[in-house]
């Protein structure tokens, strides 16, 4: 009963929060180019219209299940994250589990797109893709090294070790480790100079090119989600995690604000780019880091 | 636009899911509250679609950033049709580029708005008498607003964007439906523009039959002609070699 009441709460709360990174974001980017930026409940006013949307186009069947497995996907990663009084799914999965299902929504993504048969869209799968296979590696080697420093893979456990100030953290213990996870998750979340599947400008959005009205409104949802778990990750394995929401909280839009702040600031990188920058840059910063923990 | 209710609508045993204006009476309290709340979000998040090969284009980059930050009643730029509500048309449109808009403007997904910018959108402008310059929007798509002005400054685009979400709040910027209520009427001045072979991919008269926004006339002797050609074209033989009757 404890467990279906935290399957049920933690994609609600995962939401709520996602919103408000969402917000944050679009408001970080109106300071920086010195506008107001949009009002509180604007994320959600965006989704809801979206829903209400009074007609839709659907390119076929694999279009439609690719919106649920996206959704699926990245309310499942949500369950396998433990949150303070709640631990969910955590304790029957640990972070490799977690690289798995946070690749579903990329591979939903694909097979609904392909139907799509846009060639703005083909060409942002493919490029989304890509981009995957660059910011894998440095995360993997990341995660490594920071699963072999605490004997452990388990999240809960992981953020556990590193109780009692803030010289225990991750950030302090393993600094490489958490430089190279850095640079990945805000590859991961697709931030500029990263940006290269979405690129309004040049391939029209990409894999969203041909997502209206309820399709676009589940990406947006996804997209909260999607910066509620990454922030998440990155929280319990170099900030810590938290003993209650208020010390958790803080952390996590600490790390969604960095990558927000740094992305007004650059262009946009060309795919190939990207894939040289992220296998050498933090790939190897995350190789000399995984070789000092292998060393101690 | 005429008023919605004067139509007699047809209605397709099959398509009960359809989104049919409901009479005020008719409609239960918890479908008035869920449509009120809908059209609410609906007037505060707006993205916009620019169609800007006419002139005016400058205008608007004043309006997006920061000294008239258009985002803060929700509005932001969208590049692609789909995800579009408005479609914001600047100066004026030539014949060439008018077939562009109707191409895009039957990719969007309804609700959708059409904000004609520019005297040149409301009666041709200062190309008033030229050959190659559509003169009134509204004859080939239906417009929910204008804003008139040779040019209109960022301020009075702003007044427009307010009165249109006013109007999308209280809901009466319905003029979306018409294009499928007198599909027939936009069609004849489309092939009046274009020649009687114009046809578009997308097929208003099924979708305005599946979303129960079809009425009488939505077809007529323009659509008949639409359909006639199709039947030729699926008459006609495919490829090179079996036009001749070569093989065999």
């Amino acid at each position: 009963m404890k467990l279906l009441s935290e399957l049920l709460l933690m994609p609600l709360i995962a939401f709520g929060v996602g919103l408000l990174l969402v917000l944050m974001m679009r408001k970080v980017r109106a300071r920086v180019e010195r506008r107001i930026g949009p009002p509180l409940l604007q994320p959600l006013y965006d989704i809801l219209k979206l829903y209400g949307k009074k007609t839709q186009i659907s390119h076929g069947v694999m279009h439609d299940i690719s919106v649920m497995m996206l959704l699926g996907g990245v309310i499942c990663v949500t369950l396998f994250l433990p949150v303070p009084g709640m631990s969910g799914l955590s304790d029957r999965g640990d972070i490799i589990t977690l690289m798995y299902l946070m690749m579903v929504p990329s591979l939903g993504m694909a097979l609904g797109v392909g139907q799509c048969a846009n060639p703005n869209g083909s060409i942002g799968i493919s490029r989304a893709l890509t981009a995957m296979a660059g910011y894998e590696v440095p995360f993997v080697i990341a995660v490594a090294g920071v699963a072999i420093a605490y004997g452990t893979t388990d999240l809960a456990q992981i953020a556990a070790a590193q109780q009692g100030g803030v010289m225990q953290w991750g950030l302090f213990q393993q600094p490489l480790l958490a430089i190279a996870g850095l640079i990945a998750i805000h590859a991961m979340l697709g931030k500029e100079p990263f940006e290269i599947y979405v690129a309004p400008a040049e391939i029209a959005t990409g894999p969203m090119v041909e997502m209206s009205g309820k399709y676009m409104g589940t990406l947006f949802t996804m997209m909260s989600f999607q910066l509620y778990s990454v922030g998440l990750i990155y929280t319990l394995l170099f900030l810590g995690g938290g003993e209650s929401w208020l010390l958790l909280l803080p952390k996590l839009f600490a790390v969604v604000f960095v990558s927000v702040a740094v992305t007004n600031i650059f262009p946009r990188h060309r795919t190939e780019k990207v894939i040289g920058f992220m296998w050498k840059w933090p790939t190897g910063i995350a190789l000399l880091g995984l070789g000092l923990v292998m060393l101690r | 636009m005429s008023s919605m209710t004067s139509y007699p609508i047809y209605r397709d045993p099959d398509t009960a899911i359809g989104c049919r204006t409901v009479d005020e009476q008719e409609r239960s309290l918890l479908r008035r509250v869920l449509d009120r709340i809908a059209d609410h979000c609906r007037a505060r998040s707006l993205f916009v679609l620019h169609y800007c090969t006419g002139c005016g284009a400058i205008e608007l980059p004043p309006s997006m950033t920061s000294r008239f930050d258009l985002e803060r009643v929700g509005m932001q730029p969208m590049v692609t049709p789909r995800q579009a509500d408005i479609l914001l048309i600047t100066g004026y449109l030539s014949v060439k580029t008018l077939k562009r808009v109707i191409l895009t403007y039957e990719q969007m997904q309804g609700p959708k708005y059409v904000m004609g910018f520019g005297s040149c959108t409301i009666n041709g402008g200062m190309y008033w008498n030229s050959y190659a310059t559509v003169k009134r929007l509204q004859e080939y798509i239906p417009v929910d607003m204008y804003i008139a002005g040779c040019m209109p400054r960022p301020e009075a685009i702003q007044q427009g964007f307010l009165q249109l979400i006013e109007r999308i709040d209280s809901g009466r910027a319905t003029a979306w439906q018409d294009y499928y209520r007198r599909y027939d009427w936009y069609l004849g001045n489309q092939q009046a523009m274009f020649g009687e072979q114009f046809q578009t991919p997308t097929d208003v008269i099924a979708e305005a039959r599946h979303y129960a926004l079809a009425s009488a006339e939505t077809t007529g002797r323009h659509t008949a002609l639409l359909e006639q050609q199709l039947q030729q074209a699926a008459l006609m033989p495919v490829g090179p070699g079996r036009a001749a009757g070569e093989s065999q």
